[in-house]
């Protein structure tokens, strides 16, 4: 006995696996870009020097850190929609769900990265005029970017993977097509082992670029 | 646009299926967090090798599973495994099996971490007084490290409970697959969700309290 490997349906199977790779590409950039710009906002009220800012900024991350990811998307899809009066279509549902969860988490990038700029920097900018808001912006958040750079890659990679959740809800990213091949064509091993092999020559790149930032900033360090 | 009413009554009736979801929740995550320890033993042990061969298969692990997301480990577990090993898997086992081997390759991670963040200071010391390496090990370097590892180890336990959701998507009767029964019995998917995201929230933030006390007593040490 012993089960054959059948190649030929893995080459039968990627035109659709490619469709899926690009919704997969498409959630991921938009929930990494809502969810980086909101992160800020969120984390200027977690620093903020007036305490129910920073309790709402608490509040929001812990929130969306303590849920898991898949009960928030399953509840931006079918409880959201009762309270606002409108269907949200899936892909929205998804965007909007894992976008507040990656929000909460660069959240948490930002404020760790303005509270490693020595308080010097702060002094120094002041003491040659600068304002607060402006030494802010001109000293403090590029460092920080700069900074946070390895640790925002690492975002996108949880971004990256957790966007297969939203299969589902149906959205027809990668995962979802691999659900649906692998109970139409009764070959899971084929088509499951290379959804899990498409995944990994996506996102290993971003944790090698992130691992080798790392190391470039300790060697300079 | 009508209001709607809420009612949490209709879903606190199915209450004794919700706590079964829970007991589901807390079984499959206790038993993957002991055999992931376990399992993160072996790898970690792989990963610090001296003989590349089982270096490069510890990291290929470890690898392979920080880069495909979790949800397909558990379709893979379930549909796929059975294919190669021929074996029957049921829900249950197939979710244990997934959320175990996923959360080797973390664990395995933070018992590395801990470990060669010890410096090498301390094993020439522990080789001068005459210590083997074994000894040296397990006098020297892991009661330091074990110090280091308890929040990463605390947070990827966390990761654990959260990604225990995902063997709903197997019918597994964890806390979100009994809660989409309810939902379904109920027509109440508003509050059944928000009840759901409200026990994993509470849940989640009881333990972290739970764990920041205990870190604290043990920095005090």
């Amino acid at each position: 006995m012993g089960y054959q490997f059948d190649f030929s349906m893995v080459i039968k199977i990627l035109p659709v696996l490619w469709r899926g790779v690009i919704v997969t590409v498409e959630l991921t950039v938009a929930c990494l870009a809502v969810g980086l710009i909101l992160g800020f906002f969120v984390a200027l009220l977690r620093v903020s020097p007036a305490a129910p800012l920073r309790f709402v900024g608490r509040a929001f991350v812990e929130i969306f850190r303590n849920i898991p990811a898949l009960i928030q998307l399953i509840w931006f899809f079918y409880a959201f929609p009762i309270v606002i009066g409108a269907q949200l279509s899936p892909f929205v549902a998804a965007v909007l769900g894992i976008s507040l969860n990656t929000a909460a988490f660069s959240a948490e990038i930002y404020r760790s990265g303005i509270q490693s700029i020595e308080r010097g920097q702060w002094e120094g900018a002041m003491a040659i005029g600068m304002s607060r808001a402006a030494t802010f912006r001109r000293v403090v958040l590029p460092q920080v970017f700069r900074r946070m750079l390895p640790a925002f890659t690492n975002r996108a990679v949880e971004v990256a993977k957790v966007t297969s959740l939203a299969s589902v809800l149906s959205v027809h990213e990668l995962m979802y097509q691999g659900r649906v091949l692998s109970s139409t064509f009764y070959r899971p091993l084929e088509i499951l082992t290379t959804v899990g092999l498409v995944y990994l020559v996506m996102i290993y790149p971003m944790t090698w670029a992130s691992a080798a930032m790392e190391r470039r900033m300790r060697r300079r360090a | 646009m009508q209001q709607y009413e809420w009612d949490f009554g209709a879903v606190l009736a199915y209450w004794p299926m919700l706590l079964q979801g829970l007991w589901g929740t807390v079984a499959i995550s206790v038993l993957a967090i002991i055999l992931g320890i376990l399992g993160g033993g072996l790898v970690a042990t792989l990963r610090m090798s001296r003989h590349t061969p089982l270096r490069v298969v510890g990291t290929i692990y470890v690898e392979f599973y920080r880069n495909t997301p979790g949800i397909v480990h558990f379709f893979w577990v379930y549909y796929a495994l059975p294919v190669v090993a021929n074996v029957n898997l049921g829900p249950l086992e197939a979710a244990i099996i997934a959320l175990a081997t996923q959360s080797s390759a973390f664990y395995a991670e933070v018992l590395r971490g801990g470990i060669q963040s010890i410096g090498k200071g301390q094993w020439e010391g522990a080789t001068a007084l005459g210590m083997s390496h074994t000894e040296a090990l397990r006098r020297i370097i892991v009661p330091q490290a074990a110090r280091r590892m308890v929040a990463p180890f605390v947070e990827r336990s966390f990761e654990i409970i959260k990604t225990s959701s995902l063997a709903s998507t197997l019918a597994y009767g964890e806390l979100l697959y009994q809660g989409m029964q309810v939902a379904s019995i109920t027509y109440r998917p508003l509050e059944t969700y928000t009840l759901l995201a409200l026990i994993y929230f509470l849940l989640l933030y009881l333990l972290s309290s739970l764990a920041k006390l205990a870190e604290d007593r043990l920095q005090e040490v």
